[in-house]
C-alpha cells in the first residue's frame, strides 16, 4: 500500500511538472502581448517596453519559469507593480484581474467545487439507481423508460438543458432565482437555490452513462457464478443485489466517475456560462482570451491536479470496494 | 483621446467622443433623436458648480440599484480608470476637479465638482491655471479635501506600476510623452509633479511649458480624484478605492459584485451633478449580454431595478423594439462614438476621386446592414453631433442612399482601383461588403484585404501602411473640437508608426488655422471647430463620415434616472434611483 501511494504520488508529481512546463511554453507560443492589455490606450513603445522588463518578461524563458515555480513553494517578491511581496504558494499577479492570482483562486474554486460535488453525488445516485433498476427489471417498461431517460439527457447538450431549465423554473414559472453563488457557509439555502439548476441540468446530462454503464455491468455480473452460488445459499436479495453483485458491478463505474469529476472541477465552463456564474472554467477561457498568464497556469496546474489527484482516489477506491483488487 | 476597439475582455481599448443626442427615457417610446445637438458650455459663474444638484423628478431615496454586466470593470482606482464601464462607475465614488452638468438631452455644462470653478486662466495664455478648492468637501472617513490630496492623486497617476488611466496632464506637466521618467512617483512620494504646486489648502496651480487650453476639460477625467497619501495602497486601490463621492465600498468579490453603500460624509451641497439616491448600488458580473437582457426584460425581483449594461444584443432587438411594454423601459441615444470610411490621402491624392466616394455611399443601407437605427445613426460631419460647437451640414449631399451618378460625373469615366483593408471582425466584414456594393456602383474597382482584427489598429496607424481605404472609428475623451480635429487632422504630428491621423491628410492652411483656434480662449472656440470641419470636409474631403454608434439599453420596471451620457454614451448613474 505504501509503496503504491509512494508510486503513484511520484507520477502525479511527474504530470503536474509537465502540465506546468508545456502550459508555459504555449503561453508564450499565442500571438498575445500581455503587456498591451495592461496599458491599451496611450501606451508609446518606449513605456511598453519598460513594462515588459519590468514584469521580467524579457528574461530567458528558464529563469521565468523557475521563478513562478519557486513562487509556489517559497513565495516571491514580485515588484511594487504586481503587489509587492507574494507569499506562498504565490501564484503571480494577474495584470488583467489586478489581484494576486491566489485571491482569485480562492473565490472561484468553491463555487466550481459547490457546482461539480453536489451535482457529482446527483448524477451517480441517478445514474447507478438508474442502472440497478433497469438491470433487476430488465425487460420490463420501467427498464425501457429509465434507459430512454437516460438517452435523452446524453443526447442533449448542457447549453440547452440549461437555457430550457431557466425559461421555466426562472423567468416563467418565478420559482427558483436567477442563478447565483453564494457561500454555503454564508447561507445555505441560497447556495441551494443559486445553484440548484446547475446540479439538475448537469446530473441529468451526465446520469446517462452511468445508467448505462451501471446496467450493463450489473446483468454481467448478476450472471457470474458467484452471484448464484449466494443466491443458491439463500442469501436475501438485498444481500446478493447490494453486498455482493453491487460491488463488483460498480468499479468501472467509479473509474469514470473520477475522471469526470476531476474534468468537471477543472472546467465547467459551459455550465458556468450557461447559468451565469463565475467559476474557475470561465476564469480559465477568460485568462486565455486575454493572455493573461499568471492565472493561465493557476487554472490549468489546479485542473490537472484535480485529475491526477481524482485519479489516485479511484485506484484507492478499487481496493476498498472490490475484494479481487489489491494494491502493490 | 484613443481610437476605439470593440470592447473586449481584459480591458481592452476604448474610445469615446461626445455625442450627438441622448434621450432620456421618458416612456413615451424610443426613437433616435437626431436633432439635438450638443449645447455645451463651460460654467463661469461659480453658482453653477454649486450643489445640490436638481432633484429628480419622482425620484425617492432607498432601494438597491443594480448594474448586469458581463466582464468585470478593469479597474476602479481613478488614477488608472478609461474603460467606460470605469469611467461610468468612478463618479459614484470619486470626486474629480471638474465635471459636466449633462441634461441627458445633449446640453452639457462644465462645471467645477471639488473645485469652485472650471478653472482660471491666469494670464489668459492657457500656460498658468488655478482652480479653488470648495469648503466643505470630504473623504469617506470625514477628512477634509484639500488641493494637496488632489495634487496626491494626480502625483501617483505618474507612477508607472499604475498604467491605464489617461495621460494627459502627465504629459502636459511634464512636456513630454515619457513622464515617468522625468519625473519618478516613487522616489518623490512627498514631493510633486513638475509644474504642479499647492499654494495654500484651497489653491491648485497648474503650470504648463506650453498652452494647454483644454485643461478644464481634461481635469474632468478620474486622474484628478483626490487621495490621501496614507490611504494609497498602490495597486491594491484597484480593489478598495477610497471615496469622495455619494457612494463608497462597502463589499468588493472582484470579478463578481460590486456593492457601494450610501458614504454619509458626502455632502449634497458641495456636489452639482450627483444624488444620492438608491441605498445602494450592486454592479454584478458575470452574466452573458443575452442572460443580463434577458433577466432585465424579465422584470423579476431585483432585476426591476436593475439595469443590463451590454446593450440590447441582436437576437432580442425585434423582441424590446416590438414589445410596448418594453419600449417604455429600454434607452435608444447616438453616442459620442463616431466611425468613418477613412481614405488614406497619401495613395488617393485626387480630391475628385475622395469627393466621389463621399457621394457614393449609401448610408441608409450601412445602417440598416450593421442592424438599423438601434445599432448606427448615420453622420455627415467629422465631429459628432454632441461635439461643442458642431455644425451640422453635409458637404457632398447624396440622399440617403448616396447619388451615383454623381460620383461617376467626378470620375469622368475613370474606374480607380482601390484597396479596402478590412479587419476579419464579424461587423467590419459587413461593413466592408456593403461599402464595396456601394463604390463599386459607381465605377470603383473595390479589393477587400484582410487584417488580423487584433493588429488592425497598429497597421493602419503605421504611416506606410498599403491600403487606401479602412474603417476608422473616434470618440474623444471631452465633446470639444480641440479633442477630435487637431488629434485626426493635423499633418504635422505624423510619425512613422502609432499615428491618430490615419488618413495621413496634411494641409499647411489647415494646421494653420487649428492653431489660430487653439489660441483662443476655450469658450471661443467651439463654433471655429464647426467651422473648420465643415471647411476640411468641403476643400479636402479626408475621410467619408458614416455613422455614430447607438446605444440601446433596457432596464427594469423600477429603475428610473437612466439616461446615456453625453460625454461617454454610456448609461450614467447620477440621477438613478429606484422607483418605490
Amino acid at each position: 500500500m505504501a509503496r503504491f501511494l509512494i508510486k503513484r504520488i511520484f507520477s502525479a508529481v511527474l504530470t503536474l511538472f509537465a502540465v506546468s512546463v508545456l502550459t508555459f511554453l504555449m503561453f508564450f507560443a499565442l500571438p498575445r502581448d500581455p503587456v498591451s492589455g495592461m496599458c491599451p490606450k496611450n501606451c508609446n513603445p518606449e513605456r511598453l517596453e519598460r513594462v515588459r522588463q519590468e514584469l521580467g518578461l524579457r528574461d530567458p524563458l528558464v529563469t521565468q519559469y523557475a521563478g513562478y515555480m519557486k513562487g509556489i513553494f517559497t513565495g516571491r517578491d514580485l515588484g511594487s507593480a504586481q503587489g509587492g511581496r507574494c507569499d506562498a504558494p504565490c501564484l503571480g499577479w494577474s495584470y488583467v484581474n489586478n489581484e494576486a492570482v491566489l485571491d482569485t483562486i480562492t473565490r472561484v474554486l468553491p463555487v466550481t467545487l459547490s457546482i461539480v460535488i453536489p451535482a457529482a453525488i446527483l448524477w451517480l445516485l441517478l445514474g447507478v439507481g438508474l442502472g440497478m433498476v433497469s438491470a433487476l427489471r430488465r425487460g420490463t417498461w420501467l427498464d425501457r423508460a429509465a434507459i430512454g431517460f437516460s438517452l435523452t439527457g446524453a443526447s442533449l447538450q448542457l447549453y440547452f438543458v440549461g437555457a430550457v431549465l431557466l425559461m421555466i423554473f426562472v423567468y416563467n414559472l418565478r420559482w427558483l432565482p436567477v442563478p447565483s453563488y453564494t457561500s454555503v457557509f454564508d447561507n445555505p439555502v441560497k447556495w441551494a437555490s443559486g445553484l440548484v439548476l446547475s446540479w439538475i441540468a448537469l446530473a441529468f446530462l451526465f446520469s446517462a452513462i452511468y445508467a448505462r454503464l451501471s446496467r450493463a455491468q450489473m446483468l454481467e455480473t448478476l450472471s457470474e457464478d458467484f452471484v448464484r452460488t449466494a443466491r443458491a445459499k439463500g442469501l436475501a436479495k438485498p444481500a446478493v443485489y447490494g453486498r455482493h453483485a453491487l460491488r463488483a458491478a460498480i468499479t468501472p463505474v467509479v473509474t469514470i466517475a473520477g475522471l469526470d469529476v476531476g474534468a468537471a472541477l477543472g472546467g465547467t465552463v459551459i455550465t458556468e456560462t450557461t447559468f451565469g456564474i463565475q467559476g474557475l472554467g470561465r476564469t480559465a477561457v477568460e485568462a486565455v482570451r486575454a493572455g493573461d498568464l499568471p492565472t493561465i497556469m493557476a487554472t490549468v496546474l489546479i485542473s490537472a491536479v484535480f485529475v491526477v489527484l481524482a485519479n489516485v482516489l479511484v485506484d484507492l477506491l478499487y481496493a476498498a470496494i472490490d475484494p479481487r483488487v489489491r494494491l502493490g | 483621446m484613443r481610437p476605439r476597439v470593440a470592447a473586449a475582455a481584459g480591458g481592452a481599448i476604448a474610445l469615446v467622443v461626445a455625442l450627438g443626442a441622448c434621450s432620456e427615457n421618458t416612456g413615451e417610446g424610443t426613437t433616435v433623436d437626431t436633432n439635438r445637438q450638443q449645447t455645451g458650455v463651460i460654467a463661469t459663474d461659480p453658482k453653477d458648480s454649486m450643489g445640490p444638484a436638481a432633484e429628480v423628478a419622482g425620484a425617492q431615496k432607498g432601494g438597491t440599484f443594480t448594474i448586469i454586466r458581463e466582464t468585470p470593470i478593469s479597474h476602479l482606482d481613478p488614477q488608472r480608470t478609461y474603460s467606460f464601464a470605469g469611467l461610468m462607475a468612478n463618479p459614484l465614488f470619486a470626486r474629480y476637479l471638474t465635471t459636466w452638468k449633462d441634461d441627458g438631452k445633449g446640453g452639457l455644462v462644465l462645471v467645477g465638482d471639488l473645485a469652485e470653478t472650471p478653472g482660471t486662466n491666469v494670464n489668459s495664455d492657457c500656460k498658468v491655471w488655478e482652480f479653488k478648492i470648495k469648503d466643505g468637501v470630504k473623504f469617506e472617513d470625514g477628512s477634509a479635501i484639500t488641493a494637496k490630496e488632489i495634487a496626491y492623486g494626480i502625483a501617483r497617476s505618474f507612477d508607472p506600476d499604475l498604467s491605464g488611466g489617461p495621460t494627459y496632464i502627465q504629459e502636459w506637466l511634464a512636456d513630454s510623452p515619457q513622464f515617468d521618467t522625468k519625473w519618478d512617483f516613487k522616489k518623490n512620494k512627498t514631493s510633486l509633479p513638475p509644474g504642479l504646486t499647492t499654494p495654500d489648502d484651497k489653491t491648485l496651480r497648474f503650470e504648463f511649458a506650453k498652452p494647454r487650453c483644454d485643461l478644464p476639460f481634461a481635469v474632468s477625467l478620474p486622474t484628478t480624484a483626490p487621495l490621501k497619501a496614507d490611504k494609497d495602497t498602490g495597486v491594491n486601490l484597484d480593489q478598495r478605492p477610497f471615496s469622495s463621492g455619494p457612494y463608497k465600498v462597502a463589499k468588493n468579490q472582484a470579478g463578481v459584485q460590486l456593492t457601494l453603500d450610501r458614504n454619509p460624509n458626502w455632502d449634497p451641497k458641495t456636489d452639482p451633478v450627483r444624488h444620492q439616491y438608491p441605498d445602494q448600488f450592486v454592479w454584478s458580473f458575470g452574466p452573458t449580454a443575452d442572460a443580463a437582457n434577458n433577466r432585465v426584460i424579465a422584470d423579476n425581483g431585483a432585476d426591476q431595478s436593475a439595469l443590463a449594461w451590454n446593450y440590447v444584443p441582436a437576437s432580442l432587438v425585434a423582441k424590446v423594439a416590438n414589445d410596448p411594454a418594453l419600449k417604455s423601459r429600454s434607452i435608444l441615444s447616438p453616442t459620442p462614438s463616431a466611425n468613418q470610411l477613412v481614405i488614406n490621402t497619401q495613395r488617393v491624392t485626387d480630391l475628385k476621386i475622395r469627393q466621389a466616394l463621399n457621394y457614393a455611399i449609401d448610408r441608409d443601407g450601412l445602417v440598416k446592414a450593421l442592424g438599423g437605427q438601434t445599432v448606427a445613426a448615420p453622420m455627415t460631419t467629422l465631429m459628432p453631433p454632441s461635439t461643442i460647437g458642431y455644425k451640422a451640414y453635409d458637404a457632398y449631399p447624396a440622399g440617403a442612399n448616396g447619388n451615383v451618378d454623381k460620383a461617376k460625373e467626378l470620375l469622368g469615366g475613370q474606374t480607380p482601383e482601390l484597396v479596402f483593408g478590412a479587419a476579419d471582425s464579424t461587423t467590419e466584414q459587413q461593413m466592408a461588403t456593403q461599402l464595396k456594393g456601394n463604390l463599386e456602383r459607381a465605377g470603383f474597382k473595390i479589393t477587400i484585404r484582410n487584417i488580423p482584427d487584433d493588429a488592425k489598429l497598429d497597421e493602419v496607424k503605421k504611416k506606410n501602411n498599403p491600403w487606401d481605404l479602412y474603417i476608422g472609428n473616434w470618440a474623444a475623451d471631452w465633446p470639444s473640437g480641440a479633442s477630435i480635429l487637431p488629434v485626426l487632422y493635423d499633418g504635422r504630428t505624423i510619425k512613422a508608426d502609432g499615428n491618430s491621423n490615419q488618413s495621413y491628410f496634411n494641409d499647411a492652411a489647415i494646421n494653420t488655422e487649428m492653431d489660430r483656434i487653439l489660441a483662443l480662449p476655450p469658450t471661443e472656440q467651439g463654433p471655429e471647430w464647426g467651422k473648420l470641419d465643415e471647411r476640411i470636409m468641403k476643400e479636402h474631403a479626408p475621410v467619408v463620415p458614416l455613422f455614430v454608434d447607438v446605444a440601446y439599453a433596457v432596464h427594469g420596471s423600477k429603475a428610473g434616472g437612466i439616461f446615456i451620457s453625453s460625454v461617454f454614451g454610456y448609461p450614467s448613474f447620477v440621477n438613478a434611483h429606484v422607483k418605490q
